[in-house]
């Protein structure tokens, strides 16, 4: 059977129905065969036997009478009366001892004849048939007993030609098949035009499918004349808002009237959807209705397409006129695929050079290890923010962006979309800022700072003076006197050079990148400014500083300005409740670094006022100050918590009015 | 030799004043705290005391006021941060002979040692504080020692005498002289009511801590300060 499967439907068609009418037509011809040359030969027989009957009905008075002249002549006559010239060759009547009495040929009898079919000795009137050759020629004889009363006086022999019947055979089998031929191809015709009716809206509908998978969907539905009053009835049943124009939605298709909102009920069915005209009508034939849902079909694609259309330009229009760069990167590579114009304007490559670059060529430093572990590992959907990365322009420039980056499919590519945010502005400000407040801390310290550099310098003064005077005087100094004061004198200077580098490092702008940093190193620092102080404020210093401390990423005087403040909050707190109650108790600040579950942890406790818990919350606010007012800023622990957080640390605060303050942060480890 | 005790909290600078005063001819004392330092002093008695003012535990001002308490005769010299002059007056107050300002300037140590050592002597004469000698164009009022609440009677006296004559008056303060809180409340009502009167008045021989005390309280805008009492009087146009 598979060679018949790629026959066309149409040629299908045509061919079974020929083949049925063939079958029919051979059965028809096999049987008519059978039937008309049976009925013809015995017909021609019967007419045989109808002559040689009445031959010998004739011709027995002759017979008896032995005249047989007139036998002869009642013979020819018989065989040359009418159409029977061409149908009897011969006649003969022969004796009871086989002797010829009469016959028809015009020359010698031929021997052997009158035995060749012998009636059989008590067959009573049945006439004897079979086939014989005379002179070559063959024939059917006849033979018919001639009786008088119960006699047989003689048998009558009829000789049939035997080419005269095959003729007439033969015509009539001419007749009949060309008959059937006229049949076959009146068949072969109508079944050609049936199947090709048939097959014509099938034919229609395969070319309008395959026009739907070139894209084009605007075409008129065109099923051939047959279907033309019914497609055009078709067009008057149609209610249906949706069908014709694909900007409304349809309820079959969306399962809804319009854009619902989650929280909204579900929106009702209206009364032309209830029962949909375009679903449930199935009218004409299955190849109509076969066009129907495929019209229905279109126009669901066409919606779909359009809907397709719209959200793609939507959303190509965010992706365009976006504020911020944004980049989709294949998630093996970090390879660009795709950026928008302000990738362009923020980076300062042309786009197609963008197109060209790897993501981490943007990098200013080597951050992107994260980045292309999260690409790898991303899910559809994923999001992870990267704060105050640094990025570099085409001249250069670092770039400061807060980066999103989320997971999704681009084509069939794993892919992540990374949307960078311009912050450079925003974190200048901030280390404007904090270059500021560090100003103002240094202020702040300068009377802690000149009695610090005060005390060294009197050293040296006074043992300057001394060798001075001595020599004014004339006197011999000791050499014990003089070791002792040179000495000093040295000692001391390397004193006040240690503050003032301690100053200079404190002051001096940070960089950019970040530096491995010993959190002990910036405590010991601000301590060697601050500790002083303390002391000549009666506040005991209670340092625990831990061992080998993982480093974090930071910047070692920001630290040191974030360790500033909190020690000198600190120590403010101990003199505002030593100037309210008279100094009741210890005055004790405990400094302590530690790790604690990975993290690197630096606690500032003092046994202070406390904080209310009611200010707890505020105390990180810019311009909020506990202190009378041209005594501090309020931006200490505002910028303090913004230079923490930028070091992806926390900072906590806990305090209770009359039990002291601890403010506790904790940083990540350097990787 | 005398005696003389050192009080602060910086070893180096204690080291450093041990040779610089045992250059001078004292037998120094040190204490590195406020409380030490009171421990030596009872037990030693020295006449002459040097203490910082700031120092953890107890400070400076606490140490003058204690041995003020225990001796009011011990000249107490107070040493101070630069420019601190809020706590210098409050040193006064409490009855300080001068004050120094650190880093400690040779002369100034000098002048401070020798205005202790020139109160002490005149403790021993049991010489007049107050003095006053009419030159017929103006009144010259000698000032030696300590002007503190207990001269003030005899100040006051001596001042109203020489206003009495209605000439200028000339206020020649010695080098051994100081002045507390109170004495200069007492100067400042005077030069006021000179100036109330039309009388010109003018200060000679201060030592320059004081000359910053008093033009911070306002008393130079009464009185103009000399050198001299020779440079007073000439400006005074007598």
């Amino acid at each position: 059977m598979k060679r018949f499967r790629n026959i066309s439907l149409k040629n299908k068609i045509y061919f079974s129905i020929l083949a049925v009418i063939m079958l029919i037509s051979v059965a028809i011809a096999l049987l008519a065969r059978g039937i008309l040359l049976e009925s013809l030969t015995s017909e021609l027989e019967h007419r045989g036997v109808g002559i040689a009957q009445s031959i010998a009905d004739r011709g027995s008075g002759f017979v008896l009478d032995n005249d047989h002249p007139s036998l002869t002549a009642l013979i020819f006559d018989a065989s040359l009366l009418g159409e029977r010239r061409n149908l009897v060759s011969y006649i003969f009547i022969s004796g009871p001892n086989d002797e010829i009495l009469a016959h028809t040929f015009v020359r010698p009898f031929p021997q052997n004849l009158s035995r060749s079919n012998p009636l059989p000795p008590n067959g009573e009137g049945v006439p004897s048939v079979r086939q014989v050759k005379v002179d070559g020629e063959p024939a059917l004889d006849i033979a018919v007993p001639m009786l008088e009363g119960i006699y047989r006086v003689a048998t009558v022999h009829v000789g049939l030609n035997k080419r005269h019947i095959d003729t007439l055979v033969g015509r009539l089998r001419i007749m009949f098949l060309g008959f059937i031929a006229l049949v076959c191809t009146i068949i072969f015709w109508i079944s050609h035009r049936i199947s090709g009716y048939i097959t014509l809206p099938v034919t229609k509908l395969i070319e309008m499918s395959d026009e739907i998978s070139k894209g084009n969907l605007n075409f008129k539905l065109d099923l051939g004349s047959q279907y033309e009053d019914l497609l055009s009835d078709q067009g008057k049943f149609e209610r249906c808002p949706a069908y014709h124009n694909s900007d409304l939605p349809c309820w079959h298709v969306d399962k809804t009237m319009g854009p619902v909102s989650p929280d909204s009920p579900p929106p009702a069915k209206p009364p032309y959807c209830r029962e949909c005209v375009i679903r449930h009508r199935q009218i004409g034939d299955e190849v109509l209705q076969l066009a129907d849902s495929f019209v229905y079909m279109v126009r669901s694609i066409r919606l779909y397409r359009n809907r397709l259309r719209e959200s793609e330009a939507k959303y190509r229009w965010l992706f365009d006129a976006g504020p911020d760069p944004i980049f989709v990167l294949e998630a093996g590579t970090l390879k660009i695929l795709d950026v928008n114009p302000r990738g362009e304007e923020v980076y300062g490559y042309p786009t197609r050079e963008l197109l060209r670059m790897n993501f981490s060529e943007l990098e200013a430093q080597d951050g992107m290890g994260s980045l292309a572990n999260f690409a790898k590992r991303a899910k559809p959907g994923e999001r992870v923010l990267y704060p105050k990365a640094i990025h570099r322009r085409s001249d250069g420039q670092p770039l400061f962006v807060n980066m999103h980056a989320c997971g999704t499919r681009y084509g069939d590519r794993e892919a992540i979309v990374v949307s960078a945010t311009d912050i450079t502005d925003i974190v200048e400000k901030d280390a404007q800022l904090v270059q500021a407040s560090k100003m103002a801390t240094l202020g702040e310290m300068s009377a802690g700072i000149a009695h610090e550099l005060n005390q060294p310098l009197n050293a040296i003064r006074m043992g300057s003076d001394y060798l001075g005077m001595m020599v004014e005087s004339g006197r011999e100094i000791p050499g014990a006197h003089l070791r002792q004061v040179t000495s000093e004198i040295g000692a001391q200077i390397d004193r006040a050079t240690e503050i003032v580098n301690t100053l200079r490092q404190f002051g001096r702008k940070s960089a950019i990148t970040l530096e491995r940093v010993d959190i002990n190193d910036p405590v010991r620092a601000i301590l060697k400014i601050i500790s002083q102080q303390l002391k000549l404020q009666n506040i005991t210093l209670d340092l625990d500083l831990a061992s080998e401390l993982p480093p974090v990423m930071a910047h070692g005087n920001r630290l040191q300005q974030v360790f500033f403040n909190l020690v000198s909050n600190a120590r403010d707190a101990i003199n505002m409740w030593s100037d309210e109650e008279g100094d009741p108790r210890d005055r004790v600040i405990a400094i302590r670094t530690f790790t604690e579950s990975g993290r690197v942890i630096m606690t500032v406790s003092d046994s202070g006022t406390g904080i209310d818990k009611s200010l707890v919350d505020k105390i990180f606010e810019p311009f909020y100050t506990t202190k009378e007012t041209g005594q501090g800023m309020g931006l200490g622990l505002a910028i303090s918590y913004g230079i923490v957080k930028d070091y992806d640390g926390e900072i906590a605060v806990d305090s209770k009015v009359g039990a002291g303050t601890t403010f506790r942060l904790s940083f990540p480890p350097a990787p | 030799m005398s005696k003389i005790l050192v009080i602060d909290d910086e070893k180096p600078t204690l080291s450093m004043f041990k040779l610089f005063l045992g250059a001078y001819g004292y037998e120094v004392l040190t204490a590195e705290s406020g409380e030490a330092g009171l421990e030596v002093f009872v037990r030693e008695h020295p006449p002459i005391v040097l203490t910082d003012i700031k120092m953890p535990g107890m400070d400076g001002l606490h140490v003058l006021k204690r041995i003020k308490e225990i001796d009011p005769f011990a000249e107490v010299i107070v040493i101070t941060g630069h420019g601190d002059m809020d706590i210098a007056i409050t040193a006064l107050n409490l009855n300080a002979t001068d004050f120094i300002n650190k880093p400690i300037q040779r002369g100034d140590l000098d002048a401070a040692l020798r205005r202790a050592e020139e109160r002490l002597q005149l403790l021993r004469d049991k010489e007049e504080e107050v003095a006053s000698r009419d030159l017929g164009y103006a009144v010259v009022i000698d000032v030696k020692g300590n002007i503190t609440s207990r001269s003030e009677p005899f100040l006051i006296a001596e001042y109203e005498k020489a206003a009495a004559s209605g000439g200028s008056i000339v206020m020649r303060f010695d080098d051994n002289s100081s002045i507390n809180g109170a004495g200069i409340a007492v100067l400042i009502q005077l030069f006021s009511e000179s100036e109330k009167q039309g009388q010109a008045v003018a200060i000679a021989g201060l030592s320059e801590n004081f000359r910053k005390v008093f033009d911070m309280v306002g008393i130079t805008r009464f009185a103009a300060i000399y050198d001299t009492e020779e440079e007073a009087l000439t400006a005074l146009g007598a």
